[in-house]
């Protein structure tokens, strides 16, 4: 009870720091102008102005989560450091694991508020191009628990990354892994499509070894109102979450070991 | 227990959660993989350069690109009617992108259809164009009736290939959700395009199957018209024999009576009988009820 209670004080005040960054506040505007303008992007297209809605609203709660996750997400440990404050918190009872759990845990909970309110910017832009809601349109919500799995996974690789570089080599990294993982399925058919053995196996490996970003791309789907298989939702929540657990236990054994001077 | 044994402790079971992670991703996305059917998908879109570069760049976001593409095409082609174009030579291309990064983006095959099988200057002109669009968007929405039915017209209108037309509707009848009118088209185009039979069959199944009233009267008027229309077609015949016996045609259907072609004068599903017109060809009278207008 201490230890989660430890994290939870720590996830607190990661919370609070992050919402006093100022290009979170610069980002949510961005999206919810995106969404606006999608209103108007769809007035001049023919026959899609609800898909474009759909399409550009959530995709802009998708880039830019990805984008608050990436920028807030690689400053997590380093700021610390930076500031010496690590040591303060070190120095009381608190172990690294505590500290990194509840530094994910902080900036998971940024991120999953700043979703809900871009969501709701999201339905009040559908609200007023439909004039009213349906039952079906909660299928975007599915696509935006999607996109959450995403951000876990994102600031998970950023908190790794974090761990081990600098803060710009870890957004280089970070925002790497995440276009690779939006194309695995395309690098496992190219391996197959070479014939080469060798190749074929370390597409394979990357394949499985690297986060599946696609799986989690539902957006076009949602867009045209066709429903999200079960199955689906079992095996991303699954997925994120034992892919999450890799990426923090990478994180804490590295932590672990790292020396601060 | 002392701190160090207990960190000892700690490592081992974070190493254990990792392993176990670890095996756990392998699986589930085994199982994932095993339901999507991921790479088949994946090898039809990458036969297409152009759509796999864009997909490459869209980073995931490919609906968003395929809606932006479809706009580019409305715009394309709105300016390029203003100002009476002759070439649409982006037409066909954007109309591809559009649709390869977005199979399901119905309005881009059913109106791009449209505009790449209009005549010039209206559309493209290029009809050929246009059913492969459609053909494309079939096989990624094989259950979209209206998808059919627009294929058909461009062979209907466009072509004038009265059978791949009919061919293509039915079909599209018996798609899942297609209208009853999508039947009744089919059975009007196969007797504009002379398959009285094909015609037939497909009027006395409406007829069956109609559930109203106007639907069936329709049906009833429509399969009237077909008798009255083989009839005149089998007494036709029976003039140009007699033309060939005699040397001569036939003034009305009381000569082919006085010479033994006819045993009765015949008479049309509504009971008044047939004529021979001014042209030696067979007619109906006047006051006769069949509407023969139903199959033109």
């Amino acid at each position: 009870m201490g230890a989660l209670r430890r994290i939870a004080t720590i996830a607190h005040h990661t919370f609070k720091e992050s919402v006093r960054e100022r290009v979170l506040y610069n980002l949510i505007v961005f999206a919810l102008l995106l969404m606006g303008a999608a209103i108007l992007f769809g007035s001049i297209s023919v026959g899609i102005e609800q898909v474009i809605l759909v399409n550009l609203g959530l995709s802009s709660i998708s880039v830019f989560g990805v984008l608050m996750a990436i920028f807030i997400g690689i400053g997590l440990v380093s700021k610390e450091i930076e500031r010496r404050t690590l040591y303060n918190i070190l120095s009381k009872p608190v172990s690294r694991p505590e500290f990194l759990l509840g530094k994910y845990c902080g900036l998971l909970l940024t991120l999953v508020i700043n979703t809900a309110i871009m969501t709701g910017g999201f339905y009040l832009a559908l609200l007023y191009q439909k004039r009213h809601l349906e039952f079906a349109d909660l299928l975007a919500l599915e696509a935006v628990y999607f996109i959450l799995l995403q951000l876990a996974l994102v600031v998970g690789l950023a908190l790794l990354f974090s761990c081990i570089s600098t803060p710009i080599l870890s957004a280089v990294f970070t925002f790497s892994v995440y276009v690779i993982g939006n194309f695995l399925g395309d690098i496992r058919w190219f391996g197959q499509e070479t014939h080469s053995p060798g190749v074929e196996k370390l597409t394979g490996v990357l394949y499985y070894l690297l986060p599946n970003f696609s799986n989690f791309n539902v957006i076009t789907r949602v867009a045209h109102g066709l429903a999200i298989p079960g199955y689906l939702l079992w095996s991303n929540t699954l997925y994120a979450l034992l892919y999450v657990s890799i990426l923090l236990s990478g994180a804490i054994l590295i932590f672990e070991e790292r020396e601060f001077r | 227990m002392s701190i160090g044994s207990e960190r000892r402790r700690a490592r081992f079971a974070v190493w254990g959660l990792l392993l176990v992670s670890v095996g756990g991703v392998y699986t589930v996305q085994q199982a994932r993989d095993r339901h999507t059917a991921r790479l088949g998908e994946m090898s039809e879109v990458l036969y297409i350069p152009s759509g796999r570069v864009l997909r490459y760049l869209s980073l995931g976001q490919e609906g968003l690109m395929a809606d932006l593409y479809w706009t580019r095409v409305v715009q394309y082609f709105g300016r390029k009617r203003l100002a009476q174009a002759v070439r649409f030579d982006l037409l066909g291309p954007l109309l591809s992108i559009a649709t390869e990064l977005d199979p399901h983006l119905l309005v881009a095959y059913r109106y791009g259809a449209v505009f790449l099988a209009e005549k010039l200057p209206d559309g493209a002109g290029q009809p050929e164009a246009a059913l492969q669009l459609l053909r494309r968007g079939i096989v990624a929405n094989p259950d979209e009736w209206r998808m059919w039915v627009d294929l058909g017209f461009i062979y209907y209108w466009d072509l004038k290939d009265y059978a791949s037309a009919v061919r293509v509707f039915r079909a599209g009848s018996e798609r899942p959700g297609a209208k009853m009118w999508v039947r009744t088209l089919t059975a009007s185009v196969a007797a504009k395009g002379g398959e009285l039979e094909t015609s037939r069959l497909l009027w006395s199944e409406i007829y069956r199957n109609a559930d109203n009233d106007q639907i069936r009267h329709s049906a009833q008027e429509h399969l009237v018209a077909l008798t009255a229309q083989e009839e005149i077609s089998g007494l036709n015949d029976v003039l140009d024999a007699y033309a060939r016996q005699f040397g001569q045609r036939a003034r009305s259907l009381s000569d082919l009576l006085g010479a033994g072609y006819l045993r009765v004068v015949p008479q049309d599903p509504s009971g008044v009988a047939y004529v021979v017109g001014a042209d030696g060809r067979t007619r109906l009278a006047p006051e006769s009820k069949v509407d023969l207008k139903l199959l033109q």
